[in-house]
């Protein structure tokens, strides 16, 4: 006798049962601790919410990239940590990202991905020891990463550009 | 070392993620269970292996097939992200990770007390020991006539000069029977048959080991509870199967059901468990459930061989399917 459709119809609705406490699980500590990662609508709400004094914001801005930021993700525990998502202007894609972190734990690749990484180099960015990653990205478009430490926090510029244009982008979040 | 260092490095996201892994391995394996009420025990010990095995495995896997699961982005449309659980102060400012630290501990603990130190403990004094000291070799009559009828190939027994009913087998190259002047004395030739037939069973089934090389992979989980609780309920899996093999020799199911009764259950509670004599509540607990396990032996002998509708390959590659993609999203 062949396994019956109840018995489907029984092991899907656990299944669902234990998605949905998963679900629940995962979302149960975003309602008791304010301060984990979750997305704000503005940088400003991010100083006032985490206290997050210091944000890198660049100063030159390609043009091909859309002003506020699309997305801004933040955390303030387990150590306080910043995402900022810039749109480009004629496709819905996210062009720049800049992550500022405590931790160089904290991983913020994912929206802007290296189909092909090409080379991977030292690279002084005013005074700062910088790495500098460039390749392709998704389509085979540019797509270049600096990284370096300013001050306590690791920082990461990600962005579907030439090395030139991400170096003036970080460049103009220093002083 | 910051607590969330450790979980944010390779060791912490490893041991996180194959907890977590586990416990909806497990679940899942307990939904297809009970819905396809698997009777069988060598189905459900399969079955049992998929919570067991697979959490060693997946992080790594996983990662090797999407580097970018463990960033943000993907933690943040997760199914489950377990550093949210874990960052949570709960109290504060006490992080909930300190708990799952302690709880890796606790199985850490116990795995080593209660499996590997025993384990070795054994292994190192039967090799200076030697085999246990026998008065009669393959003499006795009830041993001979419970022997004779079994339909396959008789191990060596030997007896040995104890009162109290033992029986066990050693295996490897000269497998042998073990039992006990006392055992001949409690149970009948029927009853006897039934408990050579069931040792025997376990010399058959270790000749191809299913148990070792998953104890082996159960030992990199180490710090698992669930893989404990898992590997634990895979080898009472076994001693059903060992039953089954052993109704289907003596064709007498009810004979082994009474050899355990006497054997496990007759005497009452162990002589420590009576009342008025200080003994630890994890002994009790471990007497109880082993008194459970017997009487669940026993009730399935007396209950007639169990009946499953096939498909079995079918169901646990249905469970393995959906633990992989639920897995997937529990980072």
């Amino acid at each position: 006798m062949p396994r019956k459709f109840p018995n489907y119809l029984l092991f899907a609705a656990g299944v669902a049962l234990l998605l949905g406490g998963l679900k629940l699980a995962g979302w149960l500590p975003m309602l008791a601790q304010q301060d984990l990662l979750r997305q704000y609508n503005t940088v400003e709400d991010v100083k006032a919410e985490l206290g997050i004094r210091e944000i890198y914001v660049p100063s030159y801005f390609p043009q091909n990239l859309s002003w506020p930021p699309s997305a801004v993700l933040a955390q303030g525990k387990p150590f306080p940590a910043l995402i900022m998502e810039f749109g480009q202007v004629e496709r819905p894609s996210a062009g720049l990202v800049i992550s500022q972190s405590l931790s160089d734990t904290f991983r913020s690749d994912g929206k802007i991905r290296f189909e092909d990484l090409k080379e991977k180099v030292r690279y002084p960015l005013k005074g700062r020891d910088s790495t500098l990653e460039v390749g392709t990205g998704a389509g085979g478009g540019p797509c270049a990463r600096i990284s370096w430490k300013e001050g306590i926090y690791h920082m990461t510029v990600t962005a579907r550009s030439t090395p030139f244009e991400l170096i003036k982008v970080a460049e103009s979040m220093l002083r | 070392m910051n607590l969330s260092h450790f979980f944010s490095s390779l060791p912490g996201l490893y041991a996180t993620q194959a907890f977590f892994h586990s416990l909806v391995a497990g679940a899942v394996v307990e939904i297809a269970i009970v819905s396809f009420r698997i009777a069988s025990p060598f189905v459900r010990q399969r079955l049992l292996l998929i919570a067991i095995v697979f959490p060693v495995f997946s992080f790594p896997l996983y990662q090797l097939a999407d580097p970018a699961r463990g960033s943000v982005y993907f933690r943040m449309g997760a199914l489950f992200d377990s550093s949210r659980l874990i960052n949570t102060e709960f109290p504060e400012p006490v992080p909930l990770g300190l708990g799952l630290l302690l709880i890796f501990l606790v199985s850490t603990i116990v795995f080593l007390a209660q499996e590997l130190i025993p384990i070795l403990r054994h292994t190192f004094a039967s090799r200076k020991s030697g085999p246990p000291v026998e008065v009669v070799e393959d003499g006795d009559p009830a041993v001979r006539e419970a022997l004779e009828a079994l339909p396959v190939d008789k191990p060596e027994t030997h007896i040995l000069e104890d009162e109290d009913p033992v029986i066990f087998s050693s295996t490897g190259k000269k497998p042998s029977i073990f039992l006990s002047s006392g055992l001949l004395k409690t149970l009948s030739v029927g009853e006897l048959q039934a408990a050579l037939a069931h040792e025997i069973a376990h010399i058959i089934r270790s000749r191809r080991p299913f148990l070792l090389p998953v104890f082996f992979l159960r030992i990199a989980m180490f710090f698992n509870p669930f893989v404990l609780v898992e590997f634990r309920r895979s080898v009472q899996e076994d001693e059903k199967i060992c039953d089954e093999m052993a109704a289907s020799f003596t064709k007498k199911p009810l004979e082994l059901a009474g050899a355990l009764r006497k054997l496990y259950l007759g005497a009452g509670p162990s002589p420590d468990a009576r009342p008025g004599k200080s003994v630890k509540t994890a002994d009790r607990i471990e007497e109880y459930s082993h008194r459970l396990n017997i009487e669940g032996r026993i009730s399935r002998l007396e209950g007639g061989p169990a009946t499953d509708p096939g498909g079995e390959w079918h169901v646990f590659l249905l469970t393995l399917g959906v633990v992989i993609v639920i897995n997937y999203f529990v980072v």
